[in-house]
């Protein structure tokens, strides 16, 4: 079945999976000097894996050709922490070391402009769904 | 029998090319939401479609037209631009958005002009 606003579960499913990636990367830069975690050790930084799924999978709709995306996983950044030197820090070893998170703000940064860009595109489409829908809805009045 | 008045060439391929400007819809909404995913391969409606039914409307048979089915299928021909074998370029996409909203707008505008016609035909206003 062809739907009234096309495209629509595609932008809507994009939108759900870019606002965990901010929620991530909003994570990340909160705990961005946290040297201490529940796990032992400095914070690791987030990353999410986007992966393509097949809009109704369960049947019901199978001649839908809609491709959608979801977070697939969360995983941990397995680079090697920031080391500093700061005697007197509370977490610092015996040669005066403190392990700091491998976030760097900068990298932070740059993804979040780039999931914010990918949000707008996907806005985009959901004003020309709705543009098209419109005019298929004037279809026959003069 | 009132299937008569709209069995034109024309006015067929006008729906098909209706269908297939909603089908287009939804593959760039579909690379557009996997901008970002890894192997990701755009999508769009098959190449083909065009010539098909160019050469339909031009045998002027209605059954031909009404045979020719737009369909979506994997782009081959693009390649990804970066490591992580994505072959989705948003720029592109986001042109290839507008182009086929004005298509759409135009595909409705045509319709309405043939029902507009016919039922002037009918009731004389």
């Amino acid at each position: 079945m062809i739907e009234i606003m096309p495209g629509l579960d595609s932008a809507a499913s994009a939108l759900q999976a870019g606002k965990t990636r901010m929620e991530v990367i909003g994570q990340n830069i909160a705990n961005a000097n946290t040297t201490r975690t529940d796990a032992g050790g400095p914070y690791q930084r987030q990353m999410v894996r986007f992966e393509t799924y097949l809009k109704d999978q369960m049947g019901v709709n199978p001649s839908s050709s809609s491709q959608l995306v979801r977070v697939s996983e969360i995983l941990s950044d397995q680079r090697p922490p920031r080391e500093i030197y700061h005697p007197g820090h509370p977490d610092a070893n015996d040669a005066g070391i403190v392990q700091y998170p491998n976030v760097r703000v900068h990298e932070e940064m740059a993804d979040l402009i780039s999931s914010s860009r990918a949000m707008e595109a996907n806005l985009a489409i959901i004003r020309t769904a709705r543009s098209m829908a419109l005019q298929t809805l004037n279809i026959g009045r003069a | 029998m009132i299937d008569g008045l709209f069995a034109s060439a024309n006015y067929e391929g006008v729906k098909k090319m209706l269908d297939a400007s909603v089908l287009r819809q939804e593959a760039i909404s579909s690379n557009i939401a996997n901008v970002e995913t890894p192997h990701y391969q755009r999508i769009d409606v098959n190449s083909t479609f065009g010539a098909e039914l160019k050469r339909a409307i031009a045998s002027n048979n209605f059954g031909d037209v009404n045979g020719v089915q737009p369909r979506i299928e994997v782009d081959r021909e693009a390649v990804a631009q970066n490591r992580d074998g994505n072959s989705v370029q948003l720029e592109k996409e986001l042109i290839n958005l507008q182009k086929n909203m004005i298509a759409h707008q135009l595909q409705t505008q045509m319709i309405t002009g043939k029902l507009t016609k016919i039922r002037k035909a009918i009731t004389g206003i």
